[in-house]
C-alpha cells in the first residue's frame, strides 16, 4: 500500500472519529445534527473506499439524507413547542454538577475494558479470509442478476428482505398509532408561510430537481441488476423527492388520501408475501425463483418494494401529524 | 389422508406468513380487526398443534428458503424447543387476544391489532429461524412492535416507559449485531448449524458471546440490566403488559439458550457460573422488590424479573444433567407465560373495576370480582411453585437436579424465591379479602375479560397434570444435547 | 492492513456512541448516539470482509449492512416521534427521573 493510500485512509478514519466525537458532544443540537449529516456523507466516502458502492448509495440517501431530514424535522418541531417546553430543546448547557461529571468519568472508566476487549477480539481474527464470496460466485448465474449484492438481497437471502420491508411498514403503523402531536406550527405551514417571499426560488428548484430525482430513482432501480443500485437506493431517492415536495408546500395529502396511502405502503409487503406463498405452492420452497424467470421476478419485487419504501419513508417524515388516521 | 396432508404441509411457514397477512388486513380494514385477530390466533393455535404432530411423526422440520442451503441461504428449523416456544406464544396469545377484544375501544383496537399481529409473526419467525442475522431482524421487529404497543395508550408514564424500552432494546440489538459480525468473520457463516461445527475456543468466540449475551440480557431484563422493565410493564395497558412479560421476554431468552446450546456451551469456560449467579441475584432481588411495592402492576413486573432468574439457574446445573434441567427451564417458561399473563389480565380487571391498582385499597375484591380473584390466586399458585401446577413441576425438577448435584446454594435460592413469592402473592390476596379503609366505587368488568384471565390461570394449573405428555415433546430433535445438532 | 484499521475505527465509533448514550440526558442526543453505534457495527462488518485480498468482494456483509441501514432509519423515525410525544406531555425531551411508585 502506497504512502498516499495510507495517508488517505488515515484522513478518512480521523475524520470519521472526529466528526462522530464532535457530533455527539457539541453543545448546540442543530450543529450536532449537521455534523451527523456530514458524518453520514463521510461514511458514504468510506464505503466507496471499502469497495461497497451499493452501501455508499444507501448510506448517502438513507443514512445521511433521510435520517438527517427526520432529525432536523424533529428538532424543528421540538423548538416549535418552545412555549410549553423547558429549556432542554436548544442549547444544552454543559453539565456542571458533580453527579453528571461523575457519571461521565465513571462510564468512561467502565467502558475502557469493553473497548480493549473488543479491540482484542477483532485483532485476533486471521489476516485473510474469504467469507462466502466463492458460494455467491458459483450461484450468481442461477440467481437472475449479475450484481452480487442484489443477488444476495433479493434471491439468496430474500427472506431477510421480506422481513425488512415489514420493519418499514411496522415503523409506519407504529407512528400512526400514536396519534397526532400538537404542534404550534407544522412543517407544511412553515414551508408555506415563511417562504412565501422566496417561493419562486424554491419552486424552481423543485421543478428542476424532482423530475431529475425521479429519473435517477428509475435508473437506480433498473441498473441494480448488474451494477450498484437496487430497490432500497431507488426508493430512498424517490422518498427524497417526496420530502422535497412536502417541504415546498405541495398538498400531497390531497392527492394521497388516507386509504390510498395505506394501500401504497402495504403494496411492497403484500407482493412479497404473495410471491412467497406462491413460490411455496408452485415450487415447494419459500421464495424460490426458477432461474429462467428469476430476473423478471426480482425486477417486479424491486419495483413494488421501491414504491412502498418511498411512500413509507416519506410518510415517516411527515408522520405524527394525525391526518392519516 | 388427512394425516398425509398434515405431515406434508409447511406449518412453520404458515405460522409466519399468516399473521403477516392478517396484520396488513387489519391495517386496511380496521373495523373488522377484532374478528380478523381472533380468527388468526385460533388458526395459529391449530397450526402449532399441526406442527407439533408433524415433527412428532416425521422428525425435525427443516426448510432451506429459496432452495438455497446454508451457508448461502437462510434455513428454517423446528424442533422440540421451537415447538415449546411457539406453543407458549400461540396459547397465551389467544388468551390475551380474547381479553383485548373487550378491553380496547374501537379506536385503540384499530391500532392494537396490526401491531400485535406483526409482533406474533416476528416471534414465530424468531422461534423458527436457524440463522443468526435473520434472528437480528426478527429481534428488531419484536422490539419495535413491543415498544409501539407499550406506548399505545399514551400518557406520561407509558410514553416514558416505552422510550426507555426502545433505547434499551436498540442498544441490545446493536450489541447482538456486533456479536454476529464477529462470529461471521471468525467462522465464516451465519448459520447456527455450521457455526456449531466450526466454533473453536478462540478470543473471537468469547468476545462475541459477551456481546450477544449482554445484548440479549438487556433485552430480557436480566439483573443487573433490568432497570427498564418494571416501569415499562407497569405503565402499559393490561393486555400489553401481559404480552410483554409473558411472551416478548421469552424471545430473547430463546435466542440466548439456542446459541448457548449449539455454539457456546462446549467452549464455555465457566460462563454458566456467572449466569447462575446473575439468575440467583435476579430471583432474590426481584422478589424482595416485589414485596416492597404498593402498586399491583409494579409488583407483578418485579415478579417477572424474579421468575426470569430461575431460567438462568438452569445454566450451572446443566453441565451435568443437561436434558432434565433444560426441560425444567422450558416448563417454567411455559407456566410462567400463562400465569403471568393471567396475573396482568387480572390486574387489568381490577384497574377497570376500581380505577386504580393500589394494593392497600383492593376492596373486598373476592366478593365483588370472584373470577378475577380466583384467576390471580391460581396464577399465584403457579408462580410460587405449589403443587399442582406447571410452576411446581418446573421448580421441582430444578430442585431435584440441584440436590443431586450437591449445589446447596442453588437449593437455598430456589426455596427462598418460592417463600418470597408466597409472601408477595399473599400480600395481594390478603387485601383482596378485606375491606379497604375507604370504600371504592366500582365499574363493571366485562365477563370476557374475567374469563380470559381465569382460563389462562387454569391453564397454568393444568400444566401440572400434563407434564408427562408435554415433557417428551420438548425432546424432539434432541435440542438439549450440548454437542449441537442438526440436519 | 487497512481492513483492520477500518474495523478498529468501527469499534471506536461503537464505544464512542455507547459512552454518549449513557452520559447525555437529552433524548435527541441518545438517538444520535444509537445511529453512530449502528454505523460502527456496519463498518466492522464490511471492513473485515476485505481480508480476502484480491479475491472478489464478499457480498453477504454488504447486504447485511444495507438491511441494517433501513432498520436503523425505521427505528430512528419511531424514536423521534416517541420523543416528541413525550416532550409534548412532560415539557422536556428527557426521560423523567422519578419512577412511578
Amino acid at each position: 500500500m502506497t504512502l498516499l493510500a495510507w495517508g488517505f485512509d488515515g484522513l478518512l478514519l480521523l475524520g470519521l472519529l472526529g466528526l462522530a466525537w464532535k457530533a455527539l458532544n457539541s453543545t448546540d443540537l442543530f450543529s450536532a445534527i449537521a455534523l451527523f449529516i456530514a458524518f453520514g456523507l463521510l461514511m458514504a466516502l468510506v464505503w466507496v473506499r471499502l469497495e461497497a458502492p451499493d452501501i455508499a448509495l444507501a448510506e448517502a440517501a438513507i443514512g445521511a439524507g433521510l435520517s438527517g431530514a427526520l432529525l432536523l424535522a424533529a428538532l424543528a418541531r421540538l423548538r416549535g413547542m418552545e412555549g410549553n417546553v423547558t429549556s432542554n430543546t436548544g442549547v444544552e448547557e454543559a453539565p456542571n454538577n458533580i453527579d453528571a461529571r461523575l457519571v461521565q468519568w465513571l462510564s468512561a472508566i467502565l467502558l475502557l475494558p469493553v473497548l480493549f476487549g473488543l479491540v482484542y477480539g477483532v485483532l485476533s481474527l486471521p489476516g485473510n479470509a474469504v467469507g462466502l464470496s466463492a458460494e455467491i460466485n458459483a450461484n450468481l448465474a442461477a440467481s437472475g442478476v449479475s450484481n452480487p449484492v442484489t443477488a444476495v438481497l433479493l434471491n439468496f437471502r430474500a427472506y431477510d428482505t421480506l422481513l425488512e420491508v415489514f420493519v418499514l411498514l411496522l415503523a409506519l403503523i407504529a407512528i400512526w398509532s400514536m396519534g397526532s402531536i400538537q404542534f404550534n406550527r407544522s412543517i407544511e405551514t412553515i414551508g408555506k408561510t415563511s417562504l412565501e417571499t422566496t417561493s419562486s426560488v424554491l419552486d424552481t428548484l423543485v421543478y428542476l430537481l424532482v423530475p431529475v430525482l425521479m429519473m435517477v430513482a428509475a435508473y437506480l432501480l433498473w441498473v441494480g441488476a448488474h451494477a450498484p443500485g437496487g430497490a432500497f437506493q431507488a426508493g430512498s431517492v424517490l422518498a427524497a423527492a417526496c420530502v422535497l415536495l412536502l417541504l415546498a408546500g405541495w398538498p400531497l395529502h390531497r392527492l394521497l388520501t388516507a386509504m390510498r396511502l395505506r394501500l401504497l405502503a402495504v403494496a411492497g409487503p403484500v407482493v412479497f408475501v404473495s410471491m412467497a406463498a406462491y413460490s411455496l405452492i408452485a415450487e415447494g420452497a419459500l421464495l424460490q425463483f426458477p432461474p429462467e424467470h428469476a430476473g423478471t421476478l426480482i425486477l417486479l419485487l424491486e419495483t413494488v418494494a421501491a414504491l412502498s419504501i418511498a411512500v413509507t419513508l416519506a410518510a415517516l417524515f411527515s408522520g405524527g401529524q394525525g391526518q392519516h388516521e | 389422508m388427512l394425516q398425509a396432508v398434515i405431515a406434508d404441509s409447511h406449518w412453520a411457514i404458515i405460522l409466519i406468513l399468516l399473521p403477516l397477512a392478517a396484520a396488513v388486513l387489519c391495517f386496511l380494514y380496521a373495523r373488522a380487526a377484532n374478528i380478523i385477530g381472533v380468527m388468526t390466533l385460533s388458526a395459529l393455535v391449530l397450526s402449532v398443534a399441526a406442527l407439533g404432530w408433524q415433527i412428532r411423526e416425521t422428525g425435525v422440520y427443516h426448510h432451506a428458503i429459496g432452495g438455497w442451503e446454508a451457508p448461502l441461504g437462510i434455513g428454517l428449523y423446528a424442533d422440540g424447543l421451537s415447538l415449546l416456544m411457539l406453543t407458549i406464544t400461540a396459547v397465551a396469545g389467544l388468551g390475551i387476544s380474547i381479553y383485548a377484544t373487550s378491553y380496547f375501544k374501537q379506536q385503540d383496537a384499530a391500532r392494537f391489532w396490526p401491531l400485535w399481529l406483526l409482533l406474533l409473526a416476528s416471534l414465530n419467525a424468531l422461534y423458527l429461524s436457524a440463522d443468526i442475522f435473520n434472528l437480528y431482524i426478527t429481534l428488531e421487529l419484536v422490539g419495535l412492535a413491543a415498544v409501539a404497543l407499550a406506548a399505545l395508550t399514551g400518557g406520561r408514564d407509558a410514553l416514558a416507559g416505552a422510550m426507555r424500552y426502545l433505547l434499551a432494546t436498540l442498544l441490545g440489538s446493536l450489541a447482538y449485531l456486533l456479536g454476529v459480525a464477529l462470529l461471521y468473520h471468525g467462522f465464516g457463516s451465519v448459520d447456527i448449524a455450521i457455526l456449531a461445527t466450526q466454533a473453536e475456543p478462540v478470543p473471537v468466540l468469547w468476545v462475541a458471546f459477551g456481546l450477544m449475551g449482554a445484548g440479549l440480557a438487556l433485552k430480557m431484563a436480566l439483573v443487573p440490566l433490568h432497570f427498564w422493565l418494571p416501569a415499562t410493564h407497569a405503565s402499559a395497558a393490561a393486555p400489553v403488559s401481559a404480552l410483554l412479560s409473558a411472551l416478548v421476554i421469552k424471545g430473547a431468552f430463546y435466542i440466548l439458550l439456542r446459541l448457548w446450546l449449539e455454539i457456546f456451551a462446549p467452549h464455555s469456560g465457566g460462563a454458566e457460573t456467572l449466569l447462575g449467579l446473575l439468575g440467583s441475584a435476579a430471583v432474590i432481588w426481584g422478589s424482595l422488590q416485589a414485596l416492597r411495592q404498593t402498586r399491583l402492576k409494579l409488583l407483578i413486573a418485579y415478579s417477572t424479573v424474579a421468575q426470569l432468574g430461575y431460567l438462568f439457574i438452569a445454566f450451572p446445573l446443566s453441565t451435568m444433567a443437561g436434558a432434565a434441567v433444560w426441560s425444567a427451564a422450558g416448563y417454567l417458561a411455559l407456566s410462567h407465560a400463562l400465569a403471568k399473563a393471567a396475573m396482568f389480565l387480572a390486574a387489568g380487571n381490577l384497574m377497570r373495576f376500581g380505577g386504580h391498582d393500589r394494593i392497600a385499597d383492593l376492596d373486598r375484591v373476592v366478593q365483588r370480582l370472584p373470577l378475577t380473584a380466583g384467576a390471580f390466586a391460581l396464577a399465584g399458585v403457579s408462580i410460587i411453585g405449589l403443587p399442582p401446577s406447571g410452576g411446581f413441576v418446573g421448580k421441582w425438577l430444578l430442585l431435584e437436579a440441584a440436590l443431586t448435584q450437591g449445589r446447596w446454594e442453588l437449593v437455598v435460592v430456589i426455596i427462598l424465591g418460592s417463600l418470597l413469592a408466597a409472601a408477595y402473592v399473599f400480600k395481594v390476596l390478603g387485601r383482596a379479602f378485606t375491606q379497604a379503609p375507604v370504600c371504592q366505587k366500582a365499574r363493571a368488568v366485562p365477563a370476557r375479560m374475567e374469563w380470559a384471565a381465569l382460563l389462562l390461570a387454569c391453564g397454568a394449573i393444568l400444566l401440572g397434570f400434563l407434564a408427562p405428555f408435554i415433557l417428551p415433546l420438548m425432546d424432539i430433535g434432541d435440542p438439549f444435547s450440548a454437542s449441537g445438532v442438526q440436519p | 492492513m487497512s481492513s483492520f484499521s477500518f474495523a478498529l475505527a468501527g469499534i471506536g465509533l461503537f464505544v464512542l456512541g455507547l459512552h454518549a448514550l449513557i452520559v447525555h440526558a437529552h433524548l435527541l442526543r441518545k438517538i444520535l448516539a444509537i445511529n453512530i453505534m449502528g454505523s460502527g457495527v456496519s463498518l466492522v462488518l464490511v471492513a473485515l470482509a476485505r481480508r480476502g485480498g484480491d479475491a472478489l468482494p464478499d457480498a453477504v456483509p454488504h447486504a447485511m449492512v444495507i438491511t441494517g441501514i433501513v432498520v436503523a432509519v425505521s427505528a430512528t423515525a419511531l424514536a423521534l416521534v416517541l420523543m416528541l410525544k413525550l416532550a409534548a406531555e412532560t415539557g422536556s425531551a428527557t426521560l423523567p427521573d422519578d419512577s412511578p411508585e
